[in-house]
């Protein structure tokens, strides 16, 4: 992690940056002056929040900005200017001295081309590579990002390829032409948390043997502090505050820096609240003056030079700068112990001091379990062929068992896939189950008809991922909240106009919003909807699916703060389904975890985290990517192998077999049972459970180790 | 594959069979019937119970179309009330001259409107884009009989180059007279769907073009042309070419004005010729027959699609 000497010449050196968006509406500053440089073989981290202008640095640094894009300032690439250069000195820049690697491995490919050939393609139209020779390249290529049997892969088509494999393809094809800089665009964000490790590994491995110049953009703290050097935080179109990555997370001197690390959750710091940055993150259009981040800052105090006076970077020490008139005051506090915040949600204490509901503590006394499901299956047929014969069955959830108390949150991980989603859809009654029991307050309600799910329904309800999508563009807010009293025609029962003032009180809304359009409101203040919505029947039990996972780091804070908020006023019981360990941890009380189908290990948060006894835990655990400072307390990691097979062919015996470092004959025959662990809560489905004691794979290369 | 077009062939049958009676039940229900369009309006009551016994008109109707089925089965479908002729025969006469409409307009539809839609796309937003987009608006909008008529006044009637009344000519019996005789109509008809092609394909070259993978296919420094031709336009032409064969399909039997306008044998004039003089089994073999090859087209599509996109595959 240590930085490299400083060299005299910069691979990538942008001055003064400005790019802005020119088309119908008003032009959009999208990057306001930015200076940045990366050197051979260092690894510079971007962070910020989203339209804080990332990608739009990235794009400039490899000269890939649309037409709508006035650019000023310079970008000197390899000591060429690639602002206002021409076309053809463009193209011969790329790939050549930069290369891409962009967000979503899914859409970056073509779909209609061999993997092969468009990993070659860019070699060979610079003319360093023959056509005829393509071929055999191009299995080279995949051999070196570990693509397993290159000679069929190249020949094969992206939709053939799973996602951490098209995303090595990419990986590739931005290397072929050795750049001497590589722009990776959140390259991991779109993929699990276990092949992310691979990916980053892989990325690490690569650079370190090209000794390219990386620019990494993205929102995951965890990532800039385990793979880059130096780090620059963005916010409204500017750089706020670069320096090291030790320095920034141990000392960061701009405000944004410090509210952004102390509101992200960490999984190695259990704290009992998040500290979220109140309010918005600016829009382009509509940029506050002075500092863009005075409305939300706590150092701010009113003081007018902050709102008249636009900051500039200035130097706090070697090789750190902040852009804040007061970073002085900033001092030397600990970022993540949390500090005085000023301007917290503003929720009253005493909500957050009421006695915590009943059956909170798995070990003392239990009272009887609000929802239990055993033996849960959901199998969804294939068909196909000339009669629609069903040719296969797809196990999306094969024998899960769960229990939840009333006022408990059980959170539910897993990778993409696994069967989360299909599981809190089923227990909600909107996937017909195939097998097993699901009792809601000591009632069965699997298999009841539409009718006799109705007053079910009312006390449970279900929370969506995408605050996007799952709010009626025609509604307005009052009636997309009022939408669920009207199905059971309760609205004027419960209080009609006052009630849906009051549930968008509850969840930090001015009950004036009612009549405004969805499209008004940001994700954030968009799942505030969502979730006054699921409030609206007054349930016992939320299903929340990825609540917080399409909201920026500051934002989720809010909405994860809120939910523990009316779980404590309500009692609410929280099914809270996600792929993030960090959040998951954060919110739940106990944790399960599934595999392709199946719940591997389930437990109190404190066991499951400190303990874990399934070797796909203890992978899952090992693989997050920590906000570490410290590089001593580097934690070893094991890197799993392949990806979380197809749940319509899952390998036999035990599902995780092929992948397990602990895997013996048996795992491949025998299912394991999941049945207690020892004598405590945990709950484990392995042969060979057990505490990880050595740690089984020396921890891979960071990137831009010193070689 | 092989199954997959076997199946698609099956499911011509019951289509078939359905839209039969369909036709068949519907043609009896307007007012007059078959019997007052053979014999005319002044026929006497005799002439009339003569006809209705000598068709077997008199029958239920249901009889009538399970007997007109069987038959249909060994190939009979039946005679023109009109001419006498085997509606088979009269069918066969017109199909040659339309299928050859249909394709010779469809390709100057292609070659118009693709490079319409490309200039287009490419230059999207300018005075370029804009002047094309009028054309296609006015290449759909102008009807095509006047269209038509133009063009006769212009080719035929002033200049003499073209005959006003286009012929059926095969192109391998004679490729330039079967120029000189279709180029007329077909132009007429191709410079309507290249407003079409040219709308629709701007479209999706548009959407393609933001596409990441383009985006991807550029940061490796390929030329533009290359971007273009390799990556935007192959997927761009996904969705097009179902365009393309709902089109084409669509001028067998669709084409009846401008068949009108250039007096052009054609089956689209062939069925309202029938329909005007109540020719029923004329008009059932028809539509069937139009029917047929409006699905055999678009089946065509399907099968054309497991060539261009990997992703499918019906097994
Ligand atoms: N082609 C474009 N035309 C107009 N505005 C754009 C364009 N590309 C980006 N912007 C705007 O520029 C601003 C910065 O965008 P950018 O994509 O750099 O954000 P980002 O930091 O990468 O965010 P994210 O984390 O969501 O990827 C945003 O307000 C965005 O809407
Ligand atoms: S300049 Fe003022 S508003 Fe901006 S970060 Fe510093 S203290 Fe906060
Ligand atoms: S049962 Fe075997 S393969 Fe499965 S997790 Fe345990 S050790 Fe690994
Ligand atoms: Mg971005």
């Amino acid at each position: 992690m240590e930085g490299p000497p400083q060299m005299p010449n910069p691979v990538l050196s942008i001055r003064s940056l400005n790019v802005t968006f020119v088309g119908s509406g008003a032009d959009i500053p999208a990057v306001r002056g930015i200076d940045l440089d990366v050197h051979e073989n260092e690894v510079l981290g971007i962070v910020g929040e989203s339209g804080s202008g990332k990608s739009v640095t990235a794009l400039a640094a490899a000269g890939l900005l649309p037409r709508t894009a006035r650019i000023t300032g310079s970008v000197l690439l390899g000591g060429r200017q690639v602002v206002g250069a021409t076309a053809d000195d463009l193209r011969r820049m790329r790939g050549q001295d930069v290369g891409v690697v962009f967000q979503d491995p899914s859409t970056t490919l073509n779909p209609l081309m061999p993997v092969g050939d468009q990993v070659t393609e860019g070699e060979v139209a610079h003319g360093r590579l023959a056509r005829a020779d393509a071929g055999v390249r191009a299995v080279d290529l995949l051999r070196e990002v570990d693509i397993a049997d290159p000679d069929n892969r190249a020949r094969q088509y992206p939709h053939e390829f799973s996602g951490g494999m098209r995303q090595r393809a990419v990986i590739a094809m931005a290397m072929a032409g050795r750049p001497r800089l590589i722009v990776a665009d959140e390259p991991t964000t779109a993929l699990d948390v276990t092949v992310q490790a691979q990916v980053l590994a892989l990325l690490a491995r690569r650079q370190a043997e090209t000794g390219a110049a990386v620019v990494l953009i993205t929102h995951d703290l965890g990532v800039v502090a385990e793979v880059a050097h130096r780090v620059a935080v963005m916010y409204g179109g500017r750089i706020v505050e670069t320096g090291s990555v030790r320095d920034i997370f141990a000392r960061p001197r701009h405000p944004y820096t410090a509210a952004l690390l102390r509101s992200a959750p960490r999984i190695d710091v259990t704290a009992g609240r998040l500290d979220p940055i109140p309010g918005q993150p600016p829009t382009p259009t509509d940029l506050p003056a002075g500092c863009t981040f005075h409305p939300r800052c706590p150092l701010h105090a009113g003081r007018t030079r902050c709102t008249t006076e636009d900051p500039a970077l200035r130097p706090m020490g070697p090789g750190q700068a902040a852009a804040c008139h007061f970073a002085e005051e900033m001092g030397a506090r600990d970022p993540l112990s949390p500090g005085p915040s000023p301007r917290g949600e503003g929720r009253p204490v005493a909500a957050a001091s009421l006695p915590p509901p009943g059956g909170r503590d798995s070990e003392r006394g239990s009272p009887p379990p609000l929802l239990v499901v055993d033996d849960l299956k959901v199998h969804f047929p294939i068909r196909a062929g000339l009669l629609r014969r069903v040719v296969r069955t797809v196990r999306a959830v094969d024998g899960v068992s769960l229990s939840l108390a009333p006022g408990e949150t059980l959170g539910l991980v897993g990778e993409s896939g696994c069967g989360k989603t299909t599981t809190g859809r089923a227990i909600m009654g909107l996937i017909r189950s195939t097998g097993g029991r699901i009792l809601f307050d000591g009632k069965p309600v699997h298999g009841l008809s539409r009718k006799g799910l109705r007053p079910v329904r009312r006390a449970m309800q279900y929370v969506f991922q995408d605050p996007f999508s799952s709010l009626n563009p025609m509604l307005s807010v009052g009636d997309a909240i009022a939408e669920p009293l009207r199905i059971h025609g309760l609205y004027d029962a419960a209080g009609g106009a006052t009630w849906i003032a009051t549930l968008l009180d509850m969840v930090g809304l001015s009950p004036s919003v009612a009549h405004r359009m969805p499209r008004e409101f940001s994700g954030g203040q968009k799942q505030r909807i969502g979730i006054a919505r699921a409030l609206a029947l007054k349930p016992r039990l939320l299903i929340l699916d990825e609540p917080v996972s399409a909201l920026d780091v500051s934002i989720q804070a809010q909405i994860v703060n809120l939910l523990q908020d009316l779980q404590k006023d309500l009692g609410l019981a929280y099914l809270f389904i996600a792929h993030d360990l960090s959040v998951v941890k954060h919110i739940s009380d106990r944790v399960a975890v599934m595999y392709l189908g199946r719940i591997v290990e389930e437990g109190p948060k404190a066991d499951l985290y400190g303990r874990p006894v399934h070797p796909y835990t203890q992978a899952l655990l090992s693989a997050v990517p920590a906000v570490d400072v410290d590089p001593a307390a580097k934690r070893r990691r094991i890197v799993l192998e392949g990806e979380i097979p197809n749940p319509s062919a899952p390998p036999p015996g035990c599902h995780f077999h092929p992948r397990c470092f602990r895997a013996d004959g048996r795992c491949g025959v025998e299912v394991p049972a999941f049945r207690p662990y020892g004598d405590g809560a945990t709950r484990t489905a392995c042969h060979h459970a057990g505490p990880l004691t050595v740690p089984l794979t020396p921890a891979p290369e960071t990137l831009g180790a010193s070689p | 594959m092989i199954g997959f077009v076997t199946w698609r062939l099956a499911q011509l049958v019951p289509v078939l069979l359905v839209a039969s009676a369909l036709i068949f039940f519907m043609m009896y229900a307007v007012p007059g019937g078959p019997v007052a369009a053979l014999v005319g309006e002044n026929a006497t009551q005799e002439q009339i119970a003569a006809v209705t016994e000598q068709f077997g008109l008199n029958r239920p109707v249901a009889v009538q179309y399970v007997d007109w089925l069987l038959r249909a089965l060994t190939g009979d479908l039946g005679q023109s009330l009109h001419s006498r002729e085997p509606v088979l025969k009269l069918i066969g006469e017109r199909l040659p001259a339309t299928l050859q409409l249909a394709a010779v307009a469809t390709l100057i539809g292609l070659l118009v409107g693709v490079p319409l839609a490309l200039a287009s796309a490419l230059s999207q937003g300018s005075w370029l884009d804009r002047a094309l987009s009028g054309w296609s608006a006015l290449a759909l909008g102008v009807p095509t009989f006047w269209v038509g008529i133009l063009l006769i006044l212009l080719f035929a009637v002033e200049l003499k180059l073209l005959p006003a009344a286009s012929a059926y000519v095969p192109v391998w019996q004679d490729p330039w007279q079967m120029i000189r005789n279709a180029i007329l109509p077909a132009g007429t008809l191709g410079l309507y769907v290249s407003g079409i092609f040219a709308r629709f394909l701007r479209g999706s070259l548009i959407t393609e073009f933001n596409a990441d993978y383009v985006r991807t296919a550029r940061s490796k420094g390929l030329k533009e042309g290359t971007v273009v031709a390799r990556h935007v336009l192959r997927n761009a032409m996904l969705p097009f070419v179902t365009i393309v064969g709902i089109m084409l399909a669509g001028f067998i039997g669709g084409a009846v004005v401008t068949e009108a306008v250039f007096t052009y044998p054609g089956l689209g004039r062939l069925v309202i010729q029938a329909i005007g003089s109540r020719d029923y089994p004329l008009v059932q073999g028809c539509i069937l027959v139009i029917l047929a090859i409006y699905i055999l087209i678009n089946l065509l599509v399907d099968v054309l699609y497991v060539y261009i996109d990997p992703r499918i595959d019906y097994g």
